[in-house]
């Protein structure tokens, strides 16, 4: 048996493995039964349809041509999430100002075309913004320094 | 006449200044993120959403509304002159658009183009007065049966719409409700799937999930896939049609109209599906059938219409059944929501404010438009110029101030376009699903 269609395959597998995923975590609650439903129900049916479609998909790539899957950008997608989770850190523990600059820094990493100049300048630019727009003007409840 | 007045009394709402400032916001900005190809209005939709957390709700929705069918207009600009559609509903465009600009004929093509999309959405906007309404009454009267159905039927156009497999588009539909499942059970008020963070009692943040499927996403495929853009600008010459040409486009205007007012109300449908259909359309019944896909006026200017019309049309499921039919009206519905307000049939009554000022600023909108594209035309065509390097580390700082921490958790990277656009819709309208079980749970 050959794999004929990569894409098609993994595609499936990820979906097994989102739909266990959900039925897995839903077991912690009351299943119930059909009469009476419990919180457990729902997401357990429609996990298992979820991965139910995900084994047919990935049994099907086997039995027809596909596409393969394309590179797999590790730097942008991992970079990219990474600004995003230090942000957020950053945000709550450092503030508005060492958040923005942290995001801008690390985010522009994600692309091969980076200038440092231009990054510095970039992020000392949103700083400004953020703390105008979302501070000042729309007047959200966000620390900007370390400990106001 | 009472349309009459409701209309009169939705351009006193959309003439204060304030919402004619928000709607010349929304139509540039729709104009420009229609331009530049690789940034769409739903991303823009997305990436704003945040920012209307501090406006009324009435000039948040006007500004939202204007980029997406700004965007319409802008699109047709780079499909004509680089052959790139700047937005998925001109694609058609650049069949015939870009084979006039060949010719020399670039300056005619945009001009019919704005004021083929000008007519349409100035009937558009008449249409949805006159049908919006009435269908908002017909739903009121509707049961949690009809609801369920009306869902059914979402979903179910959701798959039968998207392009690509059909199996995956019925597993991300999966996918959408289980996302939408996170919070709060409204049968047990058990919190699931919430990891002991009380945040997501709630559910998923609707802007982190928009901004995780719809900005984040493409900024990161645009980092890696370049396109190779040649610019063709070299003389764009007078704007104006000919009156020769607009004796010919003249029906194609009223098909292209009328076909997108009609695919624009059906679910799934919006301005995509009704420029495909009207150059179909077109094609067929054009007479004499002459010179498609060469450079023919009329296959400029139905689409462009349809596109218009649909996309002003698609706002009547939105506003009267709280129903999106295709991504950006699941992200007004998220900024409905985010304003505190159910979107229902209710809305039309409870806020008729909203309800006609966004009716109202949708025909000044198009007026707006019209002088933003004839005249300026060439400010836009410099734009193309731009590297999207520009417009990255923007979004994902306005991605990251959505005021949820689990951002990131829900970012899957799915590829296709068509599967996150079913999780999109699917996931929201699980969500109001909840709004209503919620809203039906406590009138018991």
């Amino acid at each position: 048996m050959r794999i004929r269609a990569p894409k098609d395959f993994w595609a499936g597998l990820i979906f097994i493995a989102i739909g266990g995923g959900f039925i897995l975590l839903a077991q912690q609650y009351r299943l119930g039964d059909l009469h009476r439903m419990g919180p457990a129900m729902f997401p357990t049916l429609v996990g298992a349809l979820l991965a139910g479609l995900g084994a047919v998909i990935a049994l099907r790539a086997f039995l027809s041509d596909g596409e393969r899957v394309p590179r797999f950008y590790a730097r942008p997608i991992g970079l990219s999430l990474l600004a995003i989770v230090l942000f957020g850190i950053a945000l709550q523990w450092l503030g508005l100002v060492a958040g923005v600059a942290v995001l801008v820094l690390v985010g522009a990493q994600a692309s091969r075309e980076v200038r440092p100049l231009e990054t510095l300048a970039l992020a000392a630019v949103m700083i400004v913004f953020s703390v105008g727009v979302f501070v000042w003007l729309l007047g959200l409840p966000l620390p900007l320094w370390l400990n106001s | 006449m009472e349309t009459l007045n409701n209309l009169a009394f939705g351009l006193g709402v959309a003439l204060s200044w304030q919402n004619l400032l928000y709607c010349f916001i929304g139509c540039f900005l729709g104009t420009l993120v229609g331009v530049l190809p690789g940034i769409g209005p739903v991303a823009t939709v997305a990436m704003l959403l945040p920012f209307t957390f501090g406006l009324e709700p009435a000039p948040a929705l006007i500004m939202l509304a204007g980029i997406y069918y700004g965007a319409q207009y802008g699109g047709s600009t780079t499909a004509i002159l680089v052959n790139i559609p700047g937005e998925t509903s001109s694609v058609v465009t650049t069949l015939d658009g870009h084979q006039m600009a060949r010719r020399g004929r670039a300056g005619p093509a945009l001009g019919i183009a704005a004021i083929g999309s000008f007519i349409a959405g100035c009937i558009a906007t008449l249409v949805v007065a006159y049908f919006a309404p009435p269908l908002a009454e017909l739903a009121l009267k509707f049961g949690p049966a009809d609801y369920f159905s009306l869902m059914v039927f979402g979903l179910i156009a959701s798959v039968v719409l998207a392009r690509g497999s059909l199996l995956k588009a019925i597993a991300m539909v999966c996918f959408g409700i289980l996302l939408g499942l996170i919070g709060t059970d409204v049968n047990s008020g058990v919190i699931r799937f919430a990891f002991g963070w009380p945040e997501l009692g709630d559910g998923l943040g609707f802007v982190a999930l928009a901004m995780a499927f719809f900005g984040i996403t493409d900024v990161i495929f645009n980092l890696e896939h370049k396109e190779k853009q040649e610019v063709f600008t070299s003389r764009i010459g007078s704007v104006l049609p000919t009156a020769q040409d607009v004796r010919t486009c003249i029906g194609s205007i009223a098909r292209g109209t009328a076909l997108g007012a009609i695919l624009g109300i059906l679910p799934g449908g919006g301005a995509l599906l009704a420029s495909f259909a009207a150059y179909m359309v077109e094609k067929k019944v054009a007479r004499p059938p002459r010179m498609f896909g060469q450079g023919d006026i009329r296959g400029v200017a139905a689409p462009e219409s349809a596109n218009n019309a649909g996309a002003q049309t698609s706002f009547i499921p939105m506003l009267t059944l709280g129903i999106p039919s295709n991504p950006t009206m699941a992200l007004m519905i998220g900024a409905l929501m985010i304003q505190g307000i159910a979107p229902g049939p209710q809305v039309m009554t409870e806020r008729p404010g909203l309800f006609w000022g966004l009716i109202a600023s949708m025909w000044i909108g198009n007026l707006m438009l019209l002088v933003l594209n004839l005249p300026l035309v060439g400010l836009w065509v410099k734009l193309l110029a731009v590297p999207t390097a520009c417009c990255f580390p923007r979004s994902s700082c306005s991605a990251a101030s959505a005021p949820t921490p689990s951002t990131t958790r829900s970012s899957t990277s799915t590829r296709s376009p068509c599967c996150r656009r079913s999780v999109m819709c699917c996931s929201s309208s699980t969500a109001s699903r909840r709004r209503w079980c919620s809203a039906s749970f406590w009138a018991q």
